[in-house]
């Protein structure tokens, strides 16, 4: 709180003081006071992040500045390495591993540092001129302070501050689209994993339908032609299982990037299977309020039109002003015959006239970047809305769909599969149904589990859109894996 | 309208042929007698009109009638039922009186019979007396003979039983559904003398076949020939009765045909002949002695034989798929097909799998399989020496010394007397000698056969 204050409390002193020619030295003193008032914060400006991090993700973020850091990040996400991951432990991995967000923390680093130089007062700048002729030297010696750069250091320094802000605010848009990322990367993953297993039982099944149809034309039951197309069936499978285990391994790879991994980390497990759906969707009756509220990127938009604000006013106040510049001068003659010394000291004050600008231009084209962040920001509450909006009717899409899917399309095929057991104990049916079956009962499984990926990726999008660091909204192809359930019905 | 009224020879109330309202006093029809049980209950011996010797119904009853005057009255309901058709499984279907097939209707010739049907189906019906001579009138064919009989109504039948023998009662109106439905019954014809043809035990059974899916109950009337559920008395095995007999007894047994197949009766153990058919009895010279009879679609066969051997006599259908249950005809063949070592792959998926058919297919008949609710295993009953791997038109006569007169109780599994059961030779079996492995020398005979060639390019013009 107190640097900008401080500065400006400064800046007054010297200006009256100055101004009143009392004492000049004094005022040169006061100059070398300012330095003292803006510094460094402790945390680098991590401050919002944290807790933004702490409030929306629940989870702790650490901008590595030395070796300690390092290395405590290190140990941190060795240890939730060891463990099989979840969502929450691959979002914190990548809030302690990604390179690319300590990049933004970087960012931060620097918004600090202008800032802390913003709020310098302008260096003085001294001269000395010696002009010796014939009879006499004359040593001219001078300390000049821009004013006009002493006059607008407290907003200056404002205006950095905002930018400091502003800059904390995109850390912590980053991290938050870091976490997000890491999220939707990991229930992809374990989604196209799990896609794999189902397709391996399935492939299993043709396997054993191939297996009985070539023993089936040994013993005379089957014919050539029915036997190609079970053969078939399992070679199409087969086809199908090496194209998932790709997607696996693209979207392990993936997870791989948002969580910046390399090396012996590579061998983290993942779960066998997506974490199951919740028991009902927690409603958001205030989905877009909350997002007016809490985006990030609002407040980025906010904090720029507060600060283009200051600049508009202080672009109208010195429009006329362009450099004023002031100066004590102590000016030495020496008489080169008599070596005597003549003293003289003033000041001096330059102004440039401005005879051809008068700052209107600056001043225009200042109030049209205003305007431009106002109408920015006006579109960017607009859209923030309807993202919200969309995003949880998304998310609610996605959670009935998975729903239907676990409460009645699964528990449905369950109880198909009972009852063609029971057909097949009863001999309505033989093998060869069951197993159609079976190889039906895990496409559904596979839509299922598609359904849910979908709905987790639909809920990780929903915090996006409401808290902010929304990447580009999740692509849901639900590729649902084309699997050959070509129902053969079963015998009657 | 007036021949009728002459041939009955009733003054009793007039008007149209079709509502009894107002020719018969609604006060006077007889009470409809129903049962709800599938169990074969005791032959009805005559209280009332003339007296005969009983015919005992398979898993099923006879209908008791009221003497109003010179006329038997019988009162019939057509009606929705459900019949166990064994234990584990029943079906719904219409019938008559609580009952499918409805209950057998017993006369005596020259019975001036009145049959009153009244209609709770949801459709209208009409009853059909099948191999019966009466007035055209009375034949039962709905829309050709008379009205249908509606929803709710009461019809009444009058006719003379003018001849003994063996008849059916079915519907003539929406017949393909009523009958896939199950309705239909038996009515015997007894001479008027007690004596005549007399037999000491009297079977009666209808064949019908349902096609009623495994977890269903209601019968696919659609179906023609592809049923699977093969009935007698709408009873499939082990749900039909055992035909008691005691040894010595003249024993007659009538089947009628009411499925859309033929069905070749056949008898173990004792020889029968066949001595009647819907059309009347077959003179004594006519008689040849027989172990299978060919009963055709809509037809009837009494067949009559003397129980001299004791035991346990099969009598079933010999078309094979008739003594099963239920069973998918798509089934694949597995014989041959060796499946254990694939066991494990498959329960990974369905985890109750159990190979099947691969040694063939008796070991259905030892395994108690889960199956779908109401529905009863493709074969199925077990005997004092194992399971008999059967189901539907099966049964057993049980030929047993010392009976009482009308004992029909089940008198358990046949005590064999010693040595008379098949048994496993012991000790060195020599191996089968085959004709491959006398050495043949070739050249002995020799064929050389030509396949007829058509010469293409000569053939073409």
């Amino acid at each position: 709180m107190s640097a900008p204050t401080c500065v400006r409390a400064t800046v007054f002193r010297r200006w009256s003081t100055l101004w009143r020619h009392k004492t000049q030295l004094l005022s040169f003193s006061a100059l070398l006071l300012l330095p003292a008032c803006a510094s460094f914060s402790p945390d680098g400006g991590m401050s919002v992040t944290t807790d933004i991090a702490a409030r929306h993700l629940r989870k702790d973020v650490v901008a590595i500045r030395n070796d300690e850091d390092a290395d405590a990040a290190r140990v941190k996400v060795d240890d939730l390495l060891k463990r099989t991951l979840n969502a929450d432990t691959a979002v914190q991995i990548a809030l302690f591993n990604n390179r690319g967000l300590q990049a933004a923390y970087n960012e931060l680093g620097i918004a600090e540092a202008q800032r802390v130089q913003q709020s310098l007062p302008p260096n003085p700048s001294i001269s000395i001129s010696r002009l010796s002729g014939a009879a006499e030297i004359e040593i001219e010696r001078k300390i000049a302070a821009n004013i006009l750069a002493l006059l607008t250091l407290p907003a200056r320094a404002e205006i950095a501050t905002e930018r400091f802000h502003r800059a904390q605010l995109a850390a912590a848009l980053e991290t938050l689209r870091v976490a997000s990322d890491a999220r939707k990367a990991f229930y992809r993953a374990v989604a196209a994993r799990q896609a794999v297993g189902l397709l391996e039982q399935s492939s299993e099944a043709s396997s054993t339908t191939a297996e009985l149809a070539k023993r089936m034309t040994a013993s005379g039951a089957m014919n050539k032609l029915d036997q190609s197309r079970q053969q078939l069936l399992h070679t199409e499978l087969t086809t199908e299982l090496a194209r998932a285990r790709q997607r696996a391994t693209s979207e392990r790879e993936r997870l791989v990037r948002a969580l910046g991994l390399s090396g012996k980390d590579l061998a983290f497990k993942l779960p066998s299977r997506l974490p199951s759906l919740p028991n009902r969707p927690p409603a958001m009756k205030t989905v877009e309020e909350e997002a007016l509220n809490s985006r990030v990127d609002l407040k980025i938009a906010r904090s720029e039109l507060d600060s283009l604000a200051k600049s508009y006013g202080l672009t109208k106040t010195t429009r006329f002003v362009n450099v004023l510049e002031s100066g004590y001068l102590d000016k030495r003659v020496e008489e080169r015959a008599t070596g005597e010394h003549k003293h003289q000291s003033g000041f001096e004050l330059t102004l440039q006239v401005p005879l051809f600008d008068f700052g209107e231009a600056r001043a225009r084209e200042a109030e049209q970047t205003y305007m431009q962040a106002v109408n920015r920001l006006a579109q960017k509450a607009v859209n923030a809305r309807s993202e919200a909006r969309e995003a949880y009717r998304n998310y609610r899409t996605s959670y009935d769909v998975a729903a239907r899917y676990q409460r009645d399309v699964l528990p449905l095929r369950n109880m198909i599969s009972e009852e063609l057991m029971l057909r097949y104990g009863a001999m309505q049916i033989d093998v060869f149904a069951l197993l159609t079956e079976a190889r039906q009962r895990i496409a559904a499984n596979a839509n299922a589990v598609d359904a849910l990926r979908d709905f987790w990726l639909a809920s990780a999008d929903l915090q996006a859109a409401v808290i902010g660091g929304a990447g580009a909204p999740s692509d849901s192809p639900s590729s649902t894996t084309a699997m050959a359930g070509d129902g053969e019905p079963a015998g009657h | 309208m007036i021949t009728r009224r002459n041939l009955i020879g009733t003054s009793a109330v007039l008007a149209g042929a079709a509502a009894i309202s107002g020719r018969v006093q609604a006060a006077s029809i007889p009470e409809a007698v129903t049962t709800a049980s599938p169990a074969m209950q005791p032959p009805l011996t005559p209280a009332s009109g003339p007296a005969y010797q009983p015919v005992v119904t398979l898993n099923g009853w006879s209908l008791p009638w009221r003497m109003n005057g010179e006329w038997k009255e019988f009162h019939l309901v057509a009606e929705p039922v459900e019949r166990e058709l064994s234990p584990g499984m029943t079906a719904k279907l219409w019938g008559y009186n609580g009952q499918s097939p409805g209950p057998t209707l017993e006369f005596v010739e020259g019975d001036k019979v009145r049959i009153f049907v009244t209609n709770k189906l949801p459709e209208h019906t009409t009853v059909h007396w099948h191999g019966f001579v009466l007035p055209n009138g009375m034949d039962g064919v709905g829309g050709l003979t008379q009205p249908h009989i509606k929803p709710g109504k009461t019809f009444v039948y009058e006719f003379v039983a003018k001849r003994s023998g063996t008849f059916m009662y079915h519907p003539h109106a929406d017949e393909m559904v009523q009958m896939a439905m199950g309705m239909m019954g038996f009515i015997v014809v007894h001479p008027r003398d007690p004596q005549e043809r007399r037999v000491d035990r009297d079977f009666v059974f209808l064949m019908s076949s349902y096609d009623i899916d495994p977890g269903t109950s209601l019968p696919k009337v659609m179906t023609m020939t592809d049923f699977n559920l093969w009935t007698w008395n709408s009873r499939v095995f082990p749900g039909i009765d055992p035909l008691v007999v005691r040894k010595g007894d003249r024993v007659r047994i009538r089947i009628g045909n009411l499925t859309m197949t033929n069905h070749p009766i056949h008898l173990h153990g004792p020889h029968f002949e066949v001595t009647g058919t819907d059309g009347g009895w077959v003179r004594e010279s006519a008689r040849w002695p027989e172990v299978t009879t060919d009963v055709p679609v809509g037809g009837m066969r009494a067949i009559e034989f003397t129980a001299e051997e004791p035991g346990d006599w099969a009598i079933h259908c010999h078309k094979s798929h008739h003594t099963m249950n239920a069973m998918g005809h798509e089934v694949k063949t597995f014989i041959g097909t060796p499946q254990k070592d694939l066991t494990k792959a498959v329960r990974k998926l369905l985890p109750d799998y159990m190979p099947m058919g691969t040694e063939g297919m008796a070991e259905m008949g030892t395994m108690e399989m889960p199956m779908p609710d109401n529905t009863l295993p493709m074969m199925t009953g077990f005997g004092q020496f194992g399971p008999l791997e059967m189901g539907g038109m099966f049964s057993v006569v049980k030929v047993r010394e010392g009976l009482a007169r009308d004992d029909y109780k089940d008198p358990g599994p046949y005590k064999h007397p010693p040595g008379t059961v098949a048994y496993e030779v012991k000790g060195d079996i020599p191996d089968a000698m085959r004709r491959s492995d006398n050495s043949t020398k070739p050249g002995n005979v020799e064929l050389s056969v030509v396949k007829p060639r058509t010469n293409r390019q000569g053939g073409q013009h």
